[in-house]
């Protein structure tokens, strides 16, 4: 067993402060991804699953217990440390792309870079390489708004990807995109983990997306209700599995 | 229900309201302050001498409206802007389009009214704020400034309430002929920045020619008069518009090309800025119009009040003159440290003043002569008697004995003729400090006193240094006035102008911080790119408004008698400090609006 990428243990989250109605969104969470690997975490609406996804990825603080990534906890990085966290360990890719529609893709892919201050010669042959990688080295001079959402979605995963991070961190990425550029999307994702070995983490109440990660989490009401491997299933019996699945963990 | 729906929306964005009234109020603030003196005819007639400047005040009421219009126009995209996605809800759950219609109107017509109302009143109390301020500080004097001025008032309430009326009318076509799911998702779409070539140059040279006929206009106003004015104005705001027009895209596009861009946040921060070209080279235009305004009247303003001391010096060697100065007062000339002080003992009869030519060949009567045209431009000269009583310029000390013998000749006697002469003898002190502006206070004491003494003799009628400086200060007052008072309602304009356009905007802004900050930017890269932005907002109409006032104080060549660019690094630098403070101002309130 290698050390874990990261690691979760007993994160608790409530929203509300002592005295008020309080709501417990997540009620002692633990677990851990291994380098390489590409995991999934479901969960109904209103689950816990983007609380979750939040504290994991620094966006939230959590109320007690400690996440680590790369040996580092994380949960009380702050200002700098956090910027320099965010920028140089982990990658995201969200359901509305969060690309600035101001900037080119070009622009939007090499802003991780510019922010490093990484020397402007490297950053050209990073960017085309990345572009290259994702298929989208023809739409580099084009606005955000003249693409199309699965083009759109590759561009955000360029920018997450550029700087090399340890952990990518997906929310419902695919949540957006038609079902073509979805499976194109999810199809880049395997490749990525497979040929860079980047761990990625996706939360998704999407089955079909579901079925491309080696496991799968399922959380319901604040706590991790059951684990499933795919293990040397291929992906459609483990689209059935997780549709079984579905169909009793939530009854 | 749908106006109680209404004004829920209302209290859920009240800062945008906030941004959008105290920009509104600001601008009929400044209409009115404007009109205060553009209308008040009696103003402006008992104050300066110069016929024209009425016709001045008329240009600037046609620009002010042409600015207002500009500014009306923002805001109400503005309020559009930040009403579509409720209106577009209320048709989602089947309004009717006659009442949307209704509410939109009523809306708009409300947020015109009570602001400018509020305007008005405010405008009221910046004029009678400012003027007090301006009189006090400046040792000013005016006639007929009224604070309130009902003309003003009306002129001021018939605009805006007419560009309002206009605005609703905009509005409710607008959002009625739009489909409610387009209304519910209207995200303004960048403007790709795109070159070209044969049209921003041909934009360049049409520019640069109109604000070169602009500029040459200003500086021949001898010749063209008041058309003068009409052409540069009209010249110099197309010519700015299309320069600011052509450069600011390549500007943009260019800097981008260079490595500086792919440093930081750089890039980000001159995308944000190509984003919305289209509405900043309007924007910006304006800035620098009102830039160069501002900062000509008030240069224009403290080089008038600089010139008042100067000519007063030019006419008189001395402060003043005392006649049969009393023991006190000879004391409180001394206590100013005069640099001259001399009694002259004379008597006097129905034709003319005897001195004693020995006390003159004892102490010699300093003379002003005029050399050439320049009324700046003169010699001092020490004169004993016989030089006096031949010089052209011994009237100057006839103008020191003030009321005792204004029209009488100078007659210069031996001590024995002078002995023989019947009448009483009194004394004439005569005395010059170093600087007339310093001792006022002083100098307004002693003439007080001798005012007493000799019924009817008012200060402007002492003809020394101070009595002049009394008299062209009461010439100058008005134009002083007009310069600061203008420059500062110019400025405030600008900066309310400037402010609401980028705080406008800010609402817009805020999810890029948030996703940069996603990304692992630091606050202090969020915090540099935000200044450097508004940096460059407020730069590029400095830069061009400083050009066009370097150009523009050639108009006061004819006015002025100094030279208008004597001491300009004054107002420009006190200029600049107000510049900075609405520059720091405007950052933190986009910095608190953004980086939440």
């Amino acid at each position: 067993m290698t050390t874990p990428i990261m690691t979760v243990s007993d994160l608790h989250k409530t929203y509300g402060k002592a005295g008020t109605k309080q709501y417990e969104a997540l009620k002692g969470i633990d677990f851990s991804v291994q380098p390489g690997e590409f995991v999934g975490i479901m969960g109904a609406s209103g689950s816990g699953k983007t609380t979750l996804l939040n504290m994991l990825a620094t966006l939230d603080q959590p109320t007690s217990g400690e996440v680590t990534i790369h040996q580092q906890p994380i949960t009380h990085l702050k200002g700098n440390q956090l910027a320099d966290f965010r920028a140089k360990e982990i990658g995201f890719i969200f359901q509305d792309f969060n690309l600035l529609e101001t900037m080119t893709a070009y622009e939007n892919i090499a802003l991780p870079l510019t922010l490093q201050k990484v020397p402007a010669k490297k950053i050209r042959p990073a960017v085309e390489n990345v572009a290259t990688q994702l298929g989208i080295q023809d739409f580099l001079t084009n606005y955000p708004n003249e693409l199309s959402g699965g083009q759109k979605q590759r561009v955000a995963a360029a920018r997450a990807l550029i700087n090399e991070p340890a952990m990518l961190f997906g929310d419902e990425p695919t949540g957006a995109l038609d079902s073509k550029s979805a499976r194109e999307l999810l199809d880049l994702f395997t490749k990525i983990n497979h040929d860079q070995n980047v761990s990625i983490l996706l939360v998704t109440h999407d089955p079909f997306s579901a079925s491309y990660c080696q496991r799968i989490l399922f959380i319901k009401d604040g706590r991790i209700g059951q684990e499933l491997r795919r293990g040397e299933m291929n992906r459609s019996d483990f689209y059935q599995q997780i549709l079984d699945n579905l169909g009793t963990f939530e009854q | 229900m749908l106006t109680k729906l209404a004004l829920t929306g209302f209290k859920n964005r009240w800062r945008d309201y906030l941004v959008l009234f105290s920009g509104l109020i600001m601008s009929s603030a400044i209409f009115y302050m404007f009109e205060a003196l553009a209308t008040n005819h009696d103003f402006l007639k008992q104050n300066t001498g110069i016929s024209m400047v009425g016709i001045i005040f008329q240009f600037g009421s046609v620009l002010l409206t042409i600015i207002t219009l500009v500014y009306i126009s923002y805001a109400n995209s503005f309020l559009l802007s930040m009403r579509k996605r409720d209106y577009g809800l209320f048709m989602l759950v089947g309004a009717r389009k006659s009442k949307i219609g209704q509410l939109i109107w009523l809306e708009t017509l409300l947020v015109g009214v009570v602001a400018t109302v509020i305007g008005i009143i405010f405008g009221t109390a910046l004029t009678a704020g400012i003027s007090r301020l301006l009189i006090s500080s400046m040792d000013l004097t005016l006639h007929h400034l009224s604070a309130w001025y009902l003309p003003a008032a009306g002129i001021t309430l018939l605009l805006y309430v007419g560009l309002f009326l206009l605005a609703g009318l905009f509005n409710l076509v607008t959002l009625t002929k739009t489909p409610a799911l387009k209304l519910l998702h209207s995200n303004d779409q960048p403007n790709r920045p795109r070159l070209k070539p044969a049209r921003q140059l041909l934009e360049i040279i049409v520019g640069l020619i109109a604000i070169a006929i602009g500029y040459w206009s200003m500086a021949h106003l001898d010749t063209l008069q008041l058309a003068g004015i009409g052409i540069a104005l009209v010249t110099i705001v197309l010519g700015t518009y299309f320069l600011f027009n052509a450069i600011f895209v390549w500007l943009m596009v260019g800097l981008k090309r260079l490595p500086f861009a792919q440093r930081g946040l750089n890039s980000f921060t001159l995308s944000q800025l190509s984003f919305r070209i289209r509405n900043y080279t309007k924007m910006l235009s304006i800035v620098a119009m009102l830039f160069a305004l501002a900062l000509g009247a008030i240069t224009v303003g403290m080089g008038f009040h600089a010139q008042t001391p100067k000519l007063a010096a030019s006419s008189n060697a001395y402060d003043m003159g005392i006649v049969n100065a009393t023991t006190a007062e000879k004391q409180q000339v001394t206590a100013l440290k005069p640099t001259t002080n001399v009694t002259y003992h004379f008597k006097t009869d129905k034709k003319a003043v005897y001195y004693q030519a020995t006390e003159f060949d004892q102490h010699p009567f300093t003379t002003i002569n005029m050399q050439g045209k320049n009324q700046l431009n003169f010699k001092r000269k020490t004169n004993d008697a016989k030089q006096l009583s031949k010089s052209p310029a011994s009237y100057q000390l006839s103008q020191l004995q003030a009321s005792q013998s204004q029209n009488k000749a100078n007659v210069f006697l031996s001590a024995k003729d002078y002995q023989k002469l019947a009448q009483p003898e009194h004394s004439l002190t005569v005395f010059a400090t170093n600087d007339v502006t310093q001792h006022l206070p002083a100098l307004k004491r002693l003439a007080k006193v001798q005012g007493q003494r000799d019924h009817g003799l008012v200060d402007n009628m002492l003809g020394g240094r101070y009595g002049n400086y009394v008299m062209i200060n009461g010439m100058y007052s008005g134009l002083e006035f007009m310069g600061l008072f203008l420059g500062i309602a110019f400025l405030a304009m600008l900066a309310s102008c400037l402010m609401f356009k980028i705080l406008s905007g800010a609402d817009a802004d805020k999810h890029r911080y948030a996703m940069l900050d996603k990304i692992g930017t630091t606050h202090q890269q969020l915090r540099g790119a935000i200044n450097k932005e508004i940096a460059v907002l407020f730069i590029l109409p400095g830069i061009v408004g400083v050009i066009h006032v370097l150009f523009g104080l050639q108009m006061f060549k004819f006015l002025m008698v100094v030279s208008p660019y004597t001491g300009i690094w004054l107002p420009f630098v006190i200029f600049a400090g107000l510049y900075l403070l609405y520059y720091l101002l405007t950052v933190t309130i986009y910095r608190r609006i953004v980086l939440q």
